[in-house]
């Protein structure tokens, strides 16, 4: 098996005191596509992003980023060549930094970069953020900061992109804004992990599906699986997030 | 509204105080301006030390728990309990006595003031270090952002913001808690102003000229932390 030139977890396993909250989960996030993961909450999700990231270690398994293999339990963690930003995260809490503007959010990672400023140009148009730009997080909307979020990841020009539940708080028309862009990232060669509780977001944006829940991979395969799911569980899972929506 | 009438009867020397504050000030000013520098003079060792060595004891205090962090704690919450002028006479007369060495009161007052600035600091720097939100480590890391760069454009802003009203509070007490210098016999401003009572017995006046000279110095260094704690602590909700 090959690793190189994609992000992959092979048997992963994680444990927080009692619970085991990963148990042999496998996945792969390939290049120019979307990979969906979907599943109740607090079915191992966002620790299997967290895994994949490296910012929280696995117990057992191995992660594979571009080539690079991490197998664990590690020796030492030192080994570990950071795998940030060309992977980088944006959380369903968004993290920005409180004493910066949103637009200082933003440069900040960028450094020194001149050379990307048409493509911030670019951003700030397509996501209609010129006018809140110089706001502080506390004083924008979430969903300001959500989309603030977003573009500070997508500024950084990552190969792989993890977006945790970034929908969350976005109306209508800015979820097809989002739809549109990632598809972009991902046509662009980017590989996108997307955790999402809104299935007809999964279903147009995703290549793959990944159910998770009590931290086993109950169900993966093409977006066939929001179809016509195999097995009893997701079919229930789907059948009460259709009702719900 | 009763204060600031207070003031200006007791400045002014209306009525009931025939020698009024005012008068002391003309008379008494240079006395008491040499009083009041040596007292900002044991202030600035006091909050330099205060700052520095507590800034360093507490970085090291969050950064090494078991070794420095725990038994400065451990100090801070003794040190606490005991009351500033004991503490100040223990180092003036039985440590001294202990070792058989006499040491300028200034300095004796010095080390004893910057000792609990300094536990005082490291403590305020330890829990702001210890409680810092960690997600904003990782998002600096997911942007890429280096270990030194994190420290200096979110950590240091972010930390400085939360610790500042605080010290700036502490520092002001520290430079009331000069006064206790007084005792051991420094010339600072408490210990003019015993003086010139001593000859003239005006309590009220000389103490008030004593409160308005301290208040001067305080409320700038007050204000600046009320201002700090509305402007700043602003931006440190995300929400």
């Amino acid at each position: 098996m090959t690793h190189s030139g994609e992000l992959s977890a092979k048997g992963i396993s994680r444990k927080r005191g009692d619970t085991q909250v990963l148990s042999a989960v496998d996945l792969v996030v390939k290049p120019g596509q979307i990979t969906a993961l979907i599943g109740p909450s607090g079915g191992g999700k966002t620790t299997l992003l967290k895994a994949l990231s490296l910012l929280e270690l696995p117990d057992e398994g191995e992660v594979n980023i571009d080539g690079a293999s991490y197998k664990f339990p590690l020796n030492d963690r030192k080994n570990i060549k950071p795998p940030w930003p060309e992977l980088t995260v944006v959380f369903q809490q968004l993290f920005l930094f409180p004493h910066l503007t949103l637009r200082e959010n933003i440069m900040l990672p960028l450094g020194k970069a001149t050379n990307r400023s048409e493509q911030l140009v670019h951003l700030f148009e397509r996501f209609h953020m010129q006018s809140f730009l110089d706001r502080y997080p506390n004083e924008a909307s979430l969903g300001q900061r959500q989309r603030a979020a977003l573009v500070r990841a997508m500024a950084l020009n990552p190969k792989y992109i993890l977006l945790d539940e970034i929908t969350s708080s976005l109306d209508v028309e800015q979820v097809a804004l989002i739809l549109a862009e990632i598809r972009s990232l991902s046509e662009s060669g980017v590989g996108i992990l997307l955790i999402t509780h809104l299935l007809h977001f999964a279903r147009q944006a995703a290549d793959s599906i990944v159910f998770l829940e009590g931290g086993h991979v109950i169900e993966s395969g093409s977006k066939e699986v929001l179809m016509n799911p195999q097995e009893e569980r997701v079919k229930n899972f789907l059948t009460m997030a259709e009702f719900a929506s | 509204m009763f204060v600031t009438l207070l003031l200006f009867r007791v400045f002014t020397g209306l009525l009931e105080f025939p020698l009024g504050v005012y008068d002391i000030f003309s008379q008494y000013g240079e006395a008491l301006t040499r009083g009041l520098c040596e007292s900002i003079k044991l202030a600035m060792i006091v909050w330099i030390t205060g700052l520095v060595l507590g800034g360093i004891s507490g970085v090291l205090g969050a950064k090494f728990p078991k070794l420095f962090g725990y038994p400065l704690a451990g100090l801070a919450f003794i040190l606490s309990g005991i009351p500033t002028l004991v503490f100040l006479f223990w180092l003036h007369y039985p440590v001294q006595a202990m070792f058989n060495v006499v040491i300028d009161p200034f300095i004796t007052a010095s080390v004893t003031l910057a000792i609990i600035n300094t536990f005082a600091v490291s403590e305020i720097v330890r829990g702001a270090l210890r409680d810092f939100p960690e997600h904003y480590l990782v998002a600096a890391r997911v942007c890429g952002l280096g270990k030194w760069q994190t420290v200096r454009a979110i950590q240091l802003p972010l930390i400085l913001r939360q610790i500042l009203p605080a010290l700036l509070t502490t520092q002001v007490t520290m430079l009331q808690a000069t006064l206790f210098a007084s005792l051991i016999s420094v010339d600072e401003i408490f210990r003019t102003a015993q003086q010139i009572n001593a000859t003239i017995y005006k309590p009220v006046e000389i103490y008030t000229a004593l409160g308005i000279l301290f208040l001067a110095v305080c409320l700038p260094l007050n204000g600046l932390a009320l201002w700090l704690r509305k402007h700043f602590t602003r931006n440190l909700s995300e929400n």
